[in-house]
């Protein structure tokens, strides 16, 4: 296990490289000029030279790509240019936000997927397969902001249930406003999830070792979630691993409807305003968090299929 | 090292646990009882508390709460005659003859919050040369270019000497919110840190500055404020980014005024969704101008220019806007000294809507069959609506601008590089009728494809004639009356020329709870407006 957790770090150094680097060359051809986004237009020429000479935008292209690189792999980003405020700082304000919107919609989205996906295999062809299929079809078709302004008004402005903005302080009003937009990304993805696991248990189900313990007297329940679920998984794990990232991306939306601070929403007014240092950390977060949930992944495949960690 | 699968289960929802706690530390709570004021506006954070350096117009309205200018206009409209200037921290000022001399007398006992101290004439010399020092990037250098240098005579007398006459420097400098008076020892001691924790004079003191934008900047009353303490204790400044979230706040009664949108038919759907609610809108705000890019043709062609003018409705413009949106005629918006009213205008200048005249105008240039003109616009709403109104009427008249509705930042950078056909600007200005005329369309502004250049988009003066010699003249001139007379001759020129046409006004518009009395009706005025009179009412 540890080799196959190093050789997975090992792996992912040359991907960040190329990250790193697409970033570099991506925010150096975007238009815009970063020293007029932070001095504003009525800004002098000499101001703006001043600003840029401040930062280092003014120095050789080559000479910023290396201190860039230096500055990720070292984890010191500078200061944003539009608040002067540390961009470290940014990060650790933010992230938990991110986090915990992404762990609270993959636990919505995977406790509702899994359930609805195995009755659907179980059922196939009856009624609640078709009702999970229309579920997930609207899972497909429906984008996920337009859920999240849905949910806003029937349950915050309509019903007064839950607050329309913010992220909330103490656990029990963080919570509170954490249930709109983690339920609106959670039913996204269950709707993903949940054909994953149907197809999944599905294929399963025809199995000789499951054939085995029915004629044993298994009870149907111990059938489905002992025997057939459990060696459905590995594919539900693939697929949640691609679904918490594409939670992580996804929350951008979500965090600008419900005004939530968040690593995705910083990362997209840190584009609109040219803040090189913001954006840079923000990728460099983002392409972190992907190599970590890749890891954790190959970990959980180890545990749902011992025969996995044993082969390698 | 094999886990199974009670280790993962049980060191995985450590983990998340783990992840969910550390983000639910308790914070302080504040009151959210009827004795905070909460406003919400259309940024995503605050970017800095520091006047030098602010340009975001929600970090505005918490900086003239926490700090005061020496003068300021009065509540709720621009003073438009130097004698409507009212006191702050200066109770009286002198102009001398030439208007290059003004000496403020400050109020005595005035403290800075937090035990900084007395407000004195040391920190008056501090805040502008700290604005004016070629060493710091500041985001209103250029308003204070023409001051020369500024003294302390005594303790509560400071002296601001120009190099040209201003008898407007009132209005343009010293009521500015970069001209709010700072505390030499808050900054010279919290640095860098000042932007986030400010100390000022002002009625609200700040209290704390939130990640989480709902939450946003505290305020709590200062109870020894000069002026009165305020009626509410609190005041909280949101950042609610997103139009629909912000429209929901206020309609579900989390935050008491908003920013609102100026976007055709926004105003009269929430009229109708909640005709209790107040609209408050400061005329006249930003002053949208279509420019010609002179050295493109045909734009240099000038019958090209009349048809323009003749083919844009701006009155249709300004009622698609209503009410935020007024129609204006010269560079300066009727209401402003020098600014033009419909009747002013001479009756050959005034361009009514008339397209065939523009058709024809276009036949004589050569362009019977129609033109196409590749250009840009922001995606900003006071641009893009105007725009694309204007890209339908130019339609009709077989001008096809083929436009790019491209992002707010790459719009600037790509004007200041000369890129555009016909550049647009939507600038606020205050009541000073030279700052449009030599912001736009001085040839010492004239804006050059590697970016040195200013905002001067039509290379006018350049290319062709312009009005350096008026406004030279103009800036010149101490005496009030006689440098309007001046700006209107080379507005008129202007309007001869159409290097730019003056589309309409947009007004900054405040969407108000009626249960919040402001203690005076908002008419003019910069994109912030006081809070402290204000009071809940029944």
């Amino acid at each position: 296990m540890l080799r196959t957790i190093a050789a997975r770090i090992l792996d992912a150094i040359p991907t960040l490289f190329l990250v790193l680097t697409l970033v570099f060359v991506t925010m150096r051809l975007l238009p815009g000029d970063p020293a007029i986004a932070v001095l504003g237009e009525n800004a002098t020429f000499q101001e703006l030279q001043l600003f840029r000479h401040k930062v280092g935008l003014d120095l050789p292209i080559w000479l910023q790509y290396l201190d860039f690189l230096r500055d990720s792999l070292t984890f010191s980003f500078g200061n944003s240019f539009t608040s002067n405020f540390p961009v470290s700082q940014l990060i650790a304000l933010n992230l938990p936000y991110t986090i915990e919107l992404t762990v609270a919609a993959t636990i919505i989205g995977t406790a509702l997927a899994i359930p609805v996906g195995v009755l659907a295999a179980v059922r196939h062809g009856e009624a609640p397969d078709v009702i999970s299929r229309i579920f997930s079809l609207l899972g497909y078709a429906v984008p996920d902001f337009f859920l999240a302004a849905i949910m806003l008004i029937v349950f915050a402005l309509t019903l007064k249930w839950f607050p329309i903005t913010g992220g909330g302080s103490g656990l029990i009003d963080v919570l509170w406003h954490l249930v709109l937009p983690a339920t609106a990304l959670g039913l996204i993805k269950a709707a993903f999830m949940s054909r994953l696991t149907r197809s999944s248990v599905l294929e399963v189900m025809g199995k000789d070792y499951v054939r085995t313990a029915r004629a044993k007297g298994a009870r149907e329940r111990r059938v489905i979630y002992r025997h057939a679920l459990r060696n459905a998984l590995l594919p539900v794990v693939t697929g949640l691993s691609l679904s918490i990232l594409s939670t992580l991306s996804g929350s951008v939306a979500i965090e600008l409807i419900f005004n939530r601070p968040g690593v995705g929403a910083m990362l997209i007014n840190a584009i609109e305003t040219r803040d090189y240092p913001t954006i840079q950390a923000g990728i460099v977060v983002f392409a972190l968090f992907v190599v970590v949930v890749n890891l954790l992944m190959d970990i959980a495949y180890t545990v749902v299929d011992p025969r996995i960690g044993a082969g390698s | 090292m094999a886990f199974n699968r009670r280790q993962f289960i049980a060191g995985s929802s450590a983990l998340a646990g783990a992840s969910a706690a550390a983000s639910m530390l308790p914070q302080p709570a504040f009151a959210q009882s009827e004795d905070m004021l909460k406003i919400a506006f259309a940024a995503r954070g605050n970017r800095t508390l520091d006047p030098a350096k602010s340009i975001q117009g929600a970090d505005n309205w918490a900086i003239v709460h926490i700090h005061d200018t020496l003068v300021n206009s009065p509540n709720g409209r621009f003073a438009t005659k130097p004698s409507e200037f009212v006191p702050q921290l200066a109770e009286s000022w002198t102009m001398s003859p030439d208007a290059k001399t003004w000496k403020f007398k400050l109020r005595q006992g005035v403290q800075f919050h937090k035990g900084y101290g007395e407000v004195t004439a040391d920190d008056v010399v501090f805040t502008i040369d700290r604005l004016r020092d070629p060493k710091q990037a500041g985001s209103s250098k250029v308003l204070y270019q023409n001051v020369a240098g500024v003294t302390a005579d005594d303790k509560y007398t400071a002296t601001i000497t120009l190099k040209q006459p201003d008898p407007l420097l009132l209005s343009g400098v010293i009521q500015d919110y970069s001209c709010v008076i700072l505390s030499k020892k808050a900054v010279t001691e919290k640095g860098a840190n000042y932007q986030r924790d400010p100390v000022g004079t002002g009625a609200y003191q700040f209290v704390s500055l939130d990640p989480d934008p709902s939450k946003g900047i505290m305020m709590t009353a200062n109870p020894n404020y000069f002026g009165g303490a305020p009626n509410i204790k609190n005041l909280n400044v949101q950042y609610i980014l997103d139009t629909t979230a912000r429209t929901l706040a206020l309609l579900n009664g989390d935050v008491h005024m908003i920013e609102g949108v100026r976007a055709p038919g926004w105003v009269p759907s929430m009229q109708k969704k909640s005709p209790n609610l107040k609209f408050d809108v400061a005329a006249p705000g930003s002053l949208f101008t279509l420019t010609f890019n002179l050295k493109r043709k045909p734009l240099d062609d000038l019958r090209v220019r009349q048809a323009f003018a003749y083919a844009i409705d701006r009155d249709v413009i300004a009622k698609a806007m209503a009410p935020i949106s007024r129609r204006t005629y010269g560079l300066n918006p009727p209401g402003f000294p020098g600014g033009y009213t419909a009747d002013q205008v001479p009756a050959d200048l005034r361009y009514p809507f008339d397209p065939d005249k523009a058709k024809k105008l276009l036949a004589d240039a050569g362009f019977a069959n129609g033109l196409t003109i590749d250009c840009f616009t922001s995606q900003r709403e006071d641009y893009s609506s105007v725009m694309l109104i204007v890209q339908e009427l130019m339609r009709n008249v077989g001008v096809n601008l083929n436009m790019q509705v491209i992002d707010h930042t790459t719009f600037h950078a790509n004007d200041a590089k000369d890129m555009n056909a016909l550049p647009q600007n939507s600038s606020a200005y205050p009541p000073v009728p030279t700052l449009p005329l030599s912001d736009n369309l001085s040839k010492f502004a004239e804006v050059k494809s590697d970016g040195t250049g200013g905002a001067n988009y039509s290379h006018y003066g350049v290319v062709m004639p312009g009005i350096d010699d008026l406004i030279a003249k103009a800036y010149a001139e101490p005496d009030f009356d006689k440098r309007i007379a001046i700006v209107q001759q080379a507005e008129q020129q202007v309007m001869r020329d159409l290097p730019t046409i003056p589309i309409s006004t947009n007004g900054y518009l405040i969407v108000r709870d009626p249960k919040v009395d402001l203690g005076y009706q908002v008419q003019s005025g910069y994109a912030y407006w006081r809070l402290d009179k204000a009071k809940f009412v029944a």
